[in-house]
């Protein structure tokens, strides 16, 4: 198996810190530059943001209108059962 | 940011709820027993069991808001609570064979389209098409990871649970969680090659 280089291996292990937007300005641009001339890390760079991305849009996904129901009435009927008890 | 923003609006509903507002409490009762739900299905993959948590999450949340003391900790007590209940129906379950279902499915097996069903024209029927595949793919990538990497992919990327706030549901430290998701989305994204 090949090794890979240090520079490579430094840049993997901050590309998640680079995405969530943790890293400073010079270590941002020390990433984009590795990128510009490695296909390689500006591959994974590329599918890690995707992956990410995806999640994020998969969390808009609404509940199913029946447990939506079921979910309202449990609220309601707890709340009408509550009040009853303190009136 | 996402996170704090999400925060700050629980910590409001259960003022204006412990406040006497009947109408908060419904909003802060449907957002609870919602997040149990959702994240139950995408964790556990059952959707009996995700709605047994809904049910528990309502009661609960209930008793917890009537004397809650710190608002603004709301969330995390939430979320710490939910993956407990999870915990447990794993444990129950364990050695079942997963089942995962979608979260746009219904317990009787019936899949929603749910934009669709909603009757949003605001999004072509191509692109609708387009995600529902996206979702799927990342459903089945998802279902792949071990349990507890699932779990903190689930808090982080759709929750939009912050590192600290997972640190605090999960009681390991940030940086365990911020390696645990770092590896997790390497996982997925060789997954999502693959599916």
């Amino acid at each position: 198996m090949n090794e890979l280089p240090t520079e490579c291996r430094a840049i993997l292990a901050s590309i998640s810190a680079y995405l969530d937007g943790e890293l400073d300005g010079t270590a941002c641009e020390a990433i984009e530059q590795h990128c510009g001339r490695c296909a390689s890390c500006a591959n994974v760079v590329t599918g890690l943001r995707e992956t990410v991305g995806l999640c994020r849009q998969a969390a808009s996904v609404p509940l199913p209108e029946a447990v939506r129901r079921r979910a309202r009435e449990s609220v309601r009927q707890l709340l009408d059962h509550e009040s009853k008890k303190t009136s | 940011m996402q996170d704090s923003g999400l925060k700050a609006e629980y910590a409001a509903l259960v003022r204006d709820a412990t406040g006497g507002d009947r109408a908060a409490m419904e909003r802060l009762l449907m957002r609870a027993q919602e997040t149990a739900y959702r994240f139950s299905l995408l964790v556990c993959g059952h959707p009996e069991d995700a709605e047994d948590v809904m049910q528990e999450s309502l009661l609960n949340t209930y008793r917890h808001v009537k004397h809650i003391s710190d608002p603004e900790a709301f969330r995390t007590w939430l979320y710490t609570t939910v993956r407990n209940a999870c915990l447990m129906k794993r444990r129950r379950r364990a050695g079942e064979p997963a089942a995962f279902v979608s979260v746009e499915q219904d317990v009787d097996g019936e899949e929603r389209r749910p934009l669709a069903d909603l009757a949003d024209h605001s999004v072509p029927a191509d692109e609708q098409l387009m995600a529902d595949r996206r979702n799927g793919r990342l459903r089945d990538a998802l279902k792949t990871l071990p349990g507890s990497y699932r779990m903190i992919v689930v808090m982080r990327e759709m929750e939009g649970l912050s590192t600290k706030e997972v640190a605090d549901i999960t009681g390991l430290s940030e940086a365990n969680v911020k390696t645990r998701l770092h590896r997790a989305r390497v996982m997925l994204r060789r997954r999502l090659e693959t599916v």
